[in-house]
């Protein structure tokens, strides 16, 4: 079953090739089974693979399989080959297996475009980049998906390009992600200059040799890598890219929220964590990344209006947490966290389309309501993604992922107070604004006529996932209810296990777990009692000059787009205009310039005339023969 | 002659008898189709016939020509490339040529002959031979369309110039030989090699060869004709000067030098160094403005043989065959885009006029949108951008260059690179722009044969095929070598 590898990553980019190549005269209908056949064939593999990987692993826990050498020249030597262990097999699952359900959705959603089939060439694209990405065996080709990703990004945010809008949010998300990439490929750089080879596996071996803990060149390795990490998975200071990214169809941001892009960060970090124990600054910076993205943008979601964007500020305030997972060393919540975050995040989104959809494009909540009856199934199941994102205790597969991060924030050893209280007062922000969404949403008055009832192709995606998440977080257990470590123990062969350190204090654990668990419902019921019950009481305050200021701030997301503005672009297109002819510019002006003189000065060799050319050649031959002489 | 000699020389008899078939045929029964199809088979033929010729053990045949796995290599390089130029003929002379198409095959026979003794020669004589061979065919199949006076114009200057590149060739050779009483390169070489420091009479003799070796290469200050040429002569004609003819020439340059170390003899470096620099620079500056297609991918072709002689100074012999690998590899993925390059100009020609300035390609994409990615992917390879077979060549040619620390020239490459750019990227932002109406009406859309279609596509999946998996090409070419 293994030999079957290749296939996973190849089938989406064979799908692209198609759509790419016959998509208008494919039609809608095939243009649609080859976009979601190839990417369920492929999720339908990595199953297969992933149960023999669980009944019998493979040699050493990883699967490596070398297709052929691009390049071999001295020490630089360049494999086509991906590398199946624990970790990359549950992003394979997760990218394959909610891919899938987000391009079956998508069949439904996207019935009316005129540019259907672009849209899975884009999709599929996405999907082999990504695969691309977390099955690299080397850093090249991880890089490769890596840029893969950023373009396909780009072209599905802009992918209504006809409006100038979605084309700025499409080069914002770009430009923003680039200067993230720029830092992760010096970071690169400075892995192969260290250890002269590409091969992850074979850093990863090297380096504990090479440098010692806190060595400067480590340090500094792993805070470029971050960098492009931070631009990818949009966290502090990059994640004003996300937002606007809303600007993509609605299956786009599933996409981009749950199975892919967002996440590269996380697994780049996951993938390198042998260099990262060996710089613990770098660590805590992780840590300290996640902690304060969290909090911010979980303040920035409690304002929004547009349904998309209160997601999208989840997605940025989710990733925060496996982010400070990462930072704290719990390598295996985090993973956890991600995988019950995209069958989630994927499910929300999904549930956001088909209520958009449902509403004549209509996205901001406030004009919405009511829609619990219209819409019974997007309801219920958006009612438990959003349960699942506020992590109601118990029931939800959230509580399960998320409270194992908020304990490690905690008790692991890169863990303190402050961390663990921040993600706890995460928590209870996240409980406040998904259920102020559902809220505003479902309940109360029904103000726009439901003009698109989903058909099965839009119910079956959301019922799966909902499934997943409600019941996905039961195949790891905390240490208080159990302690049933089936995911942890899976992953132990690709990243180090922690839950020795962690669960010796059991009494500090319950407090913690029931203090998350009380905080989330009290979240939910204040939410309730502040939009539905008596929503004056958020008006009231809102019109007050602070309260309208707070909530302009928090709309803003606290304001970075303002700041960003006045201390990069405005500066920028200030030195920009002002040093138009500056000398610098004049070198460039001077270039073209000099390229030109030369063009016309060999053009004017080339006469036509043959007594010229044997003239050229005499003089070539005399000069020649000069050098000989001379030397 | 013994028979297995015969046997190996297999391939090269079998080009030989084609022609000569050819030419009974036309005698009998004058067709075009009848007379591509037999030169299509005699070719496949002689293909057919390397890997016997492999297997036989003995290598030289008498003093002049040797059939190694060199050899072969270029035999089949030289045989699979002109067949890709005559199926596209087909189409090309029945739409631009009224008069007898038939002896067209006859002379790219003959020519394809002449660059293959090339590539086995091992002595002056042969080389000769093969030269004249090449040489001859060539004069009149430039001229082919006889109707055309750019036609005329180009088969005759290139007649009056190669009789004078050959004179300076033979005359080297004549300077040599009086100098050493050999003709023969192995014998020639050591020679040279043993003698402490080579004399005056005989440096200058190898000097003017290098003046017939740099003609026929098209390099900068011997390159003058190419452009008129290229212009002048059917495309498919340019594609067989730009690909073929050159590649023989090559050959034996590498073979020539190959028991000889360029890079210790300080004139010769110097001279080679010298000619491929002019090349890099002229030939991308010259191309910069150029709205001619066939003209620009002329220049193009001299930048190109400036970068290849890069890696020819980086390693020539036995101890070091880097170079000449990377040269090969990119003499390999060169045939593939120059000739998929000039089979689409030829595609877009019309019965009166050839598809030559670079507004002819305007909005081709929204037309032909597979023509145009073909032409593109070719674009993108001559301007070598990764996952194309131009990328990993000229990867090999610079990491041979800086192997050898020949800095100052893989400096220069790099430049040029970056000049290159511009040019090849000019056609495809032309291709891709949106065209004007009245453009449509221009422009009648030529239709592409099933044969033309195919063999543009089997090279736009080379091209890629050989950018993204080159180990199996660079494997061949390094046996292939190792036997210099």
């Amino acid at each position: 079953m293994y030999d079957f590898l290749w296939l996973v990553p190849t089938l989406p980019f064979l799908g692209f090739l198609i759509l790419a190549l016959f998509g208008k005269k494919l039609g809608k209908t095939l243009s649609a089974f080859v976009g979601v056949g190839s990417i369920g064939i492929s999720a339908l593999i990595t199953i297969l693979i992933g149960i023999r990987f669980l009944s019998s692993p493979p040699e050493g826990d990883a699967f490596v399989q070398t297709l052929w050498t691009w390049i071999a020249v001295d020490r630089f030597n360049v494999n086509i080959a991906l590398h199946l262990d624990a970790l990359s097999l549950v992003f394979t699952f997760v990218i394959t297996f909610v891919g899938f359900w987000i391009h079956l959705y998508s069949v439904e959603y996207m019935a009316d475009d005129e540019s259907f089939s672009r849209f899975f060439a884009y999709m599929n694209l996405f999907v082999g980049a990504m695969l691309l990405l977390v099955l690299g065996d080397n850093l090249l080709l991880l890089y490769l998906g890596w840029e893969g990703v950023g373009l396909c990004s780009y072209l599905l945010i802009g992918f209504w390009y006809k409006d100038s809008a979605n084309g700025y949010a499409a080069r914002k998300a770009f430009i923003v992600t680039r200067v993230g990439d720029a830092a992760m490929a010096i970071g690169l750089f400075l892995l192969f200059y260290s250890f002269g080879t590409l091969n992850i596996q074979e850093i990863l071996t090297q380096a504990p040799q090479t440098w010692s803990v806190g060595n400067n060149l480590a340090v500094i390795a792993t805070l470029l890598l971050l960098g492009g990490a931070v631009g990818k998975s949009a966290q502090l200071p990059l994640q004003v890219w996300l937002p606007d990214a809303m600007a993509g169809p609605t299956p786009t941001s599933a996409l981009i929220h749950a199975a892919t892009m967002v996440t590269a960060g996380v697994y780049l970090i996951a993938r390198m964590h042998g260099i990262y124990e060996l710089a613990p600054v770098s660590m805590f910076v992780v840590a300290i990344v996640g902690a304060a993205t969290l909090l911010i943008a979980g303040f920035a979601g409690l304002t929004q209006v547009d349904i998309k964007r209160v997601l999208a500020y989840s997605t940025i305030s989710q990733i925060g947490y496996m982010f400070l997972a990462l930072g704290v060393g719990a390598w295996s919540a985090a993973i956890f966290h991600f995988m019950i975050h995209a069958f989630f995040k994927a499910l929300l989104f999904l549930g956001a389309g088909a209520i958009i959809l449902a509403q004549h494009h209509e996205q901001n909540m406030f004009k919405m309501g009511g829609l619990a009856k219209a819409l019974p199934v997007t309801f219920w199941t958006f009612l438990i993604g959003s349960g699942s994102l506020a992590a109601l205790p118990l029931v939800t597969a959230g509580f399960y992922s998320k409270d194992a991060i908020i304990w490690f924030a905690w008790s692991a050893e890169g863990g303190n107070i402050y961390l663990w209280a921040a993600a706890v007062f995460g928590a209870f922000i996240t409980g406040f604004y998904t259920f102020r969404m559902v809220f505003v949403t479902f309940f109360g008055q029904q103000k726009i006529d439901v003009s698109h009832f989903p058909k099965w192709t839009i119910h079956v995606p959301l019922i799966v996932l909902a499934f997943f998440a409600l019941f996905g977080g039961f195949i790891e257990l905390p240490g208080t209810m159990g302690h049933f470590t089936l995911f942890s123990d899976f992953l132990k062969s690709a990243l180090p296990a922690m839950e020795e350190v962690a669960h010796e204090n059991v009494s500090l654990e319950y407090f913690s777990q029931i203090l998350t668990a009380v905080l989330a419902l009290v979240s939910v019921y204040l939410a309730y009692v502040l939009y539905l019950k008596k929503p004056q009481i958020v008006t009231n305050f809102t019109d007050t000059g602070f309260g309208k200021g707070l909530q302009q701030f928090f709309l803003s997301g606290l304001g970075f787009d303002w700041l960003y503005e006045r201390l990069f672009i405005r500066p920028y297109v200030w030195i920009a205009r002002t040093n138009k002819r500056d000398f610098i510019d004049l070198f460039y002006v001077f270039l073209p310039w000099m390229s030109r003189q030369f063009h016309y000065a060999f053009s004017y060799t080339q006469s036509g005339k043959v007594r010229r050319y044997i003239l050229g050649i005499a003089l070539g031959a005399v000069v020649s023969i000069t050098i000989v002489v001379i030397l | 002659m013994t028979a297995s000699e015969i046997l190996k020389m297999m391939p090269l008899i079998i080009v030989l008898a084609t022609p000569l078939i050819t030419m009974l045929i036309i005698a009998l029964h004058r067709n075009h189709l009848t007379t591509m199809i037999v030169s299509v088979i005699g070719l496949v033929l002689a293909i057919i016939a390397i890997p016997y010729s492999k297997a036989l053990d003995l290598t030289k045949i008498g003093e002049l020509l040797i059939i190694d796995n060199y050899a072969l290599f270029y035999f089949l390089l030289i045989f699979t490339a002109t067949i890709a130029i005559i199926i596209p003929s087909y189409p090309y002379l029945e739409m631009r040529f009224k008069g007898n198409r038939e002896e067209y095959y006859l002379l790219i026979l003959t020519a394809t002959l002449g660059s293959s003794v090339l590539a086995a020669s091992t002595h002056f004589v042969s080389f000769f031979l093969g030269l004249e061979i090449l040489s001859v065919s060539l004069y009149a199949l430039i001229s082919y369309l006889r109707q055309t006076n750019e036609g005329i114009e180009a088969g005759l200057k290139y007649l009056i110039l190669a009789a004078v590149s050959s004179a300076f060739l033979v005359f080297g050779m004549a300077l040599i030989y009086s100098q050493t009483g050999k003709m023969e390169f192995n014998a020639l070489m050591q020679f040279f090699s043993n003698s402490s420091k080579l004399n005056l009479i005989s440096i200058v003799g190898l000097v003017l060869m290098i003046v017939g070796f740099g003609f026929k290469l098209a390099v900068v200050p011997f390159h003058t004709w190419s452009p008129d040429v290229y212009e002048g002569a059917p495309a498919p004609v340019s594609a067989f000067i730009a690909s073929v003819s050159k590649g023989g020439i090559l050959a034996l340059l590498f073979r020539f030098f190959s028991q000889y170390d360029v890079l210790n003899s300080k004139p010769l470096f110097l001279i080679f160094a010298l000619l491929a620099v002019f090349s890099m620079f002229g030939g991308n500056f010259l191309a910069l403005l150029q709205t001619n297609v066939k003209r620009l991918l002329a220049y193009s072709s001299i930048a190109h043989f400036g970068y290849i002689l890069v890696a020819f100074l980086a390693g020539n012999n036995a101890q070091n065959f880097k170079g000449v690998e990377a040269a090969t590899f990119y003499i390999v993925s060169y045939f593939i885009t120059i000739i998929g390059a000039f089979i689409v100009v030829g595609i877009f020609s019309t019965r009166e006029r050839e598809a030559m300035s670079v507004s002819d390609y305007r909005g081709l994409y929204w037309r032909h949108p597979w023509l145009s990615v073909a032409f593109s992917a070719m674009l993108f390879s001559l301007a070598g951008i990764p996952l194309t077979a131009g990328f990993i060549g000229k990867y090999y040619v610079l990491a041979s260059g800086i192997d050898n620390q020949l800095w100052t020239l893989v400096i220069i490459l790099i430049v040029n690179s970056a000049l290159g750019v511009y040019y090849y990227l000019r056609i495809v932002v032309e291709m891709f722009s949106q065209p004007e109406e009245a453009a449509e009406t221009k422009h009648p859309s030529p239709s592409v044969g099933v044969m033309t279609g195919l063999i543009l596509a089997v090279l736009t999946i080379a091209l890629i095929w050989l950018g993204v998996y080159p180990t199996g090409v660079i494997g061949a070419i390094k046996i292939s070598v190792m036997g210099l």
